[in-house]
């Protein structure tokens, strides 16, 4: 939208100057200069051929049966009728819903929370903020790498275990079905808080510092502050951290990948996982793909569905 | 979504490309992304022949540098070495060869893994150097292993190794216990050990190695049920909910109390790890983990033959052999066979052997293994079988492991859950089978 209104302007501009140094420019006036319509047309093209080209072919792969190696062949709607039959996938769902919830809920609530804490300028506080920012800078499979260790049955979390006489708690969390999801949760939440924080922080600068003031004169106790002030002015934010949580969450993959591969039997599967386990280890691309316009149509629906809101109240 | 204006071939290529592109792209942001360039299907520059090979480990590696340099300095036909992470390798393996621009030879496995591909018109015929030179000296064994469904030959082997359950001398001595020869001298075995407070078998098949339980699938389903068996039921000419294969889980189900409970937690190499300080008193594992075991513990590691269950069925082995095959759309074809023939000489097998950790066989029968007692045994092992199984994923295909992973390790921790297992295993290989 930018390029396009900035184009229209610039091409409006020079009709404006035409009409001065000629007579008859009318013509000329609404032809768009090639420059500009590089400018427009080159990165459509290349948004064209590597986003939207590609996300068609792989819709369309998902109607067909494909090992990687003969060519595709077309069986319809196959894959997603296979799809409401398969028990993997039901937990994959189940799964992927329970992380939407946990990891994204707890990265929100607790990067709220360290942002509420660590607003203020206080000496030393910077210190903390980039300690909590740290986790976002490391690759997540280098984290999960260490993580794994920690999990191990003789590593880190287990000997601390036993060191506080918890020796009775102590579990192979990884290779446990009940424990293996929430394993996974905790590193992929070390890392999301911070993210979120930064975001919050720059929120909570945004706010008027006057409303604060105001809403005291008037009396108004720190909970009445956070609640008719705090959140409404963090709306738009909001916004962006709930379209980050839910891109994250659809799309978290390495963490698990690395620490469990969505096992022991699928009991840590998510649909990220799923999709690139059936794709390239059981080389059934078809469904791979399938699963990965289930994906897609999840991450946009709800997304699309909370813009609209958003703007519609903006309005 | 209309399909018609686009020509099969076209968009087929196509795909690959997509494919190759999505896939490099998926790798490079999740699975543990190597140093070497994964992605690339290297095609050779000039007249030299692209090897890719997915022998990283640091020993291997070196191993097969050794070896392209022998064989450059020959003179003639030149080769060049591209060694690629082995879990990329193994998940773009099909990229490789339909690639527009393959590499000439790859590294992979012979049998019903390599009649896959040839199948789809992949595997460039070799069945000229194995008529002439030292290859036409190989086993008849290795013959009918490295040839496809159509009789055509298309790979040649290099070197094999063999699975035992290993365990350390010096803790047999100190427990004062010997090698068990049946299941039931297996099973009193286990009950002494346990009687020690050593968790009697180790395991290996948590992290990234799951697939270390499908030994122990393999070989009590080549005991009860023999090695034709396994192979017509990893190739889905039988059921995995049939009365055969719960025999096999009820054999299992016998020695799973003696079973560490941390062995689908631990990866294979850190099982190695337990054995090796004597947390585990044995475990069935192939040759490959003494490459994570420290050099000066390996005097002290001995290996006994998998227990006999049933003195009627003929005794098997798993052998799995590891070597080359060609890209049937190579530009360099006679260099190609040359360089196989040359991989298939008593000398190039010695030299691999000499830069590699030195546990593996050579196919070749006149070459030299490492000539450690350990390697002797093994040899002889795999030489007095009557049958030889490759592995798992070697003798069904790479796509049907983790369905066996899935299914072992729920085993493993519900054993009771046995019925539903096998039926959900059966179900997601049919999967696999009507691809």
């Amino acid at each position: 939208m930018a390029v396009l209104t900035a184009a229209g302007r610039r091409a409006a501009e020079g009709a404006g100057r035409g009409g001065r140094t000629t007579r008859g420019g009318g013509k000329r006036a609404t032809r768009v200069p090639p420059v500009v319509l590089a400018f427009v047309l080159l990165p459509l093209l290349a948004e064209g051929f590597f986003v939207f080209w590609p996300a068609l072919q792989g819709f369309y792969l998902s109607l067909t049966k494909w090992d990687g190696i003969s060519a595709p062949q077309f069986i319809g709607l196959g894959n997603y009728r296979e799809m409401i039959h398969d028990t993997v996938f039901h937990t994959a769902m189940l799964d992927t819903v329970l992380w939407l919830a946990l990891f994204g809920g707890l990265s929100a609530l607790l990067g709220l929370g360290a942002a509420l804490l660590l607003q203020q300028e206080r000496r030393g506080v910077g210190f903390y903020r980039a300690a909590l920012f740290l986790p976002v800078v490391f690759s997540l499979t280098a984290t999960a790498l260490v993580w794994q260790a920690m999990y191990q049955p003789d590593g880190l979390i287990n000997k601390t275990m036993s060191g506080l006489g918890l020796g009775s708690l102590t579990h192979p969390w990884l290779a446990d079905q009940d424990t293996a999801l929430y394993a996974v949760i905790v590193p992929a939440l070390w890392r999301q808080v911070g993210y979120v924080m930064v975001l919050y922080l720059a929120g909570l600068k945004g706010i008027d510092p006057a409303l604060y003031e105001a809403a005291k004169v008037d009396g108004a106790t720190r909970w009445q502050q956070f609640r008719h002030i705090t959140l409404p002015q963090l709306r738009s934010v909001n916004a962006v951290v709930l379209s980050v949580i839910i891109i994250d969450s659809l799309r978290s993959f390495d963490v698990v990948w690395a620490l469990t591969r969505g096992g022991p039997y699928h009991s840590s599967e998510l649909l990220s996982t799923y999709m690139y386990s059936a794709a390239f280890q059981s080389l059934r691309l078809g469904y791979g793909s399938a699963l990965a316009v289930v994906i897609f149509v999840l991450a946009f629906g709800v997304i699309a569905s909370y813009l609209i809101r958003a703007f519609k109240e903006a309005d | 979504m209309n399909t018609t204006p686009i020509s099969p071939t076209g968009r087929r290529q196509f795909l690959a490309g997509a494919g190759a592109i999505g896939a490099a792209a998926l790798m490079s942001g999740c699975v543990a992304s190597s140093s070497s360039d994964g992605g690339s299907t290297s095609q050779s520059s000039g007249g030299s022949v692209a090897l890719q090979s997915n022998l990283s480990s640091p020993q291997a590696k070196t191993a097969m540098e050794d070896l392209v340099a022998a064989y450059n300095k020959r003179g003639g036909a030149k080769a060049k070495l591209n060694t690629v992470a082995s879990e990329t390798f193994r998940t773009q393996l099909p990229t490789y060869l339909t690639s527009a621009n393959p590499p000439d030879l790859l590294t992979w496995y012979p049998g019903s893994v390599a009649d896959a591909y040839a199948k789809k018109g992949l595997l460039l015929d070799v069945s000229e150097i194995w008529a002439k030179g030292e290859l036409a000296g190989y086993s008849d064994a290795q013959k009918k292993l490295c040839s496809d469904s159509s009789g055509a030959k298309v790979f040649v082997p290099a070197t094999y190794y063999w699975w035992g359950v290993f365990y350390k001398k010096s803790n047999f001595a100190k427990w004062g216990v010997q090698e068990p020869k049946t299941w039931d001298d297996f099973i009193s075995l286990c009950k002494t050990l346990k009687s020690k407070g050593v968790a009697p078998i180790g395991l290996g098949a948590g992290g990234d190695t799951p697939w270390v339980a499908s030994a122990w699938f393999d070989y009590l389903n080549i005991r009860v049920n023999g090695a034709q068996y396994h192979r017509d039921l990893l190739a889905g000419r039988h059921s995995f909910d049939d009365p055969q294969v719960h025999k096999v889980f009820d054999k299992w189900a016998e020695v799973l109390p003696y079973f560490d409970p941390n062995g689908t937690a631990l990866a294979f190499q850190d099982a190695t790890t337990a054995m090796l300080s004597n947390r585990t008193g044995m475990m069935l594992i192939g040759t490959f983990f003494a490459d994570a075991a420290p050099k000066d513990q390996l005097d002290d590691i001995d290996f006994f033959q998998f227990p006999i269950i049933d003195p009627s069925v003929p005794v098997a082995e798993e052998g799995p052999t590891d070597g080359y095959f060609a890209s049937a759309h190579t530009a360099h074809k006679d260099q190609v066979l040359d360089l196989m023939s040359y991989l298939a000489t008593a000398e190039a097998q010695e030299i691999y052997l000499k830069g590699s950790s030195g546990t593996a066989l050579p196919t070749n029968p006149k070459a030299k293994d490492s000539g450690t007692p350990l390697v002797k045994k093994g040899r002889a092992l795999i030489e007095s079988a009557a049958d030889v199984t490759q592995f798992f994923n070697r003798d069904s295909s790479d796509a049907l492991q983790p369905t066996a992973d899935t299914a072992l390790t729920k085993f493993l921790a519900k054993p009771k859950e046995i019925n539903s297992i096998l039926t959900a295993w059966q179900r997601d290989a049919q999967k696999i089978w009507s691809q």
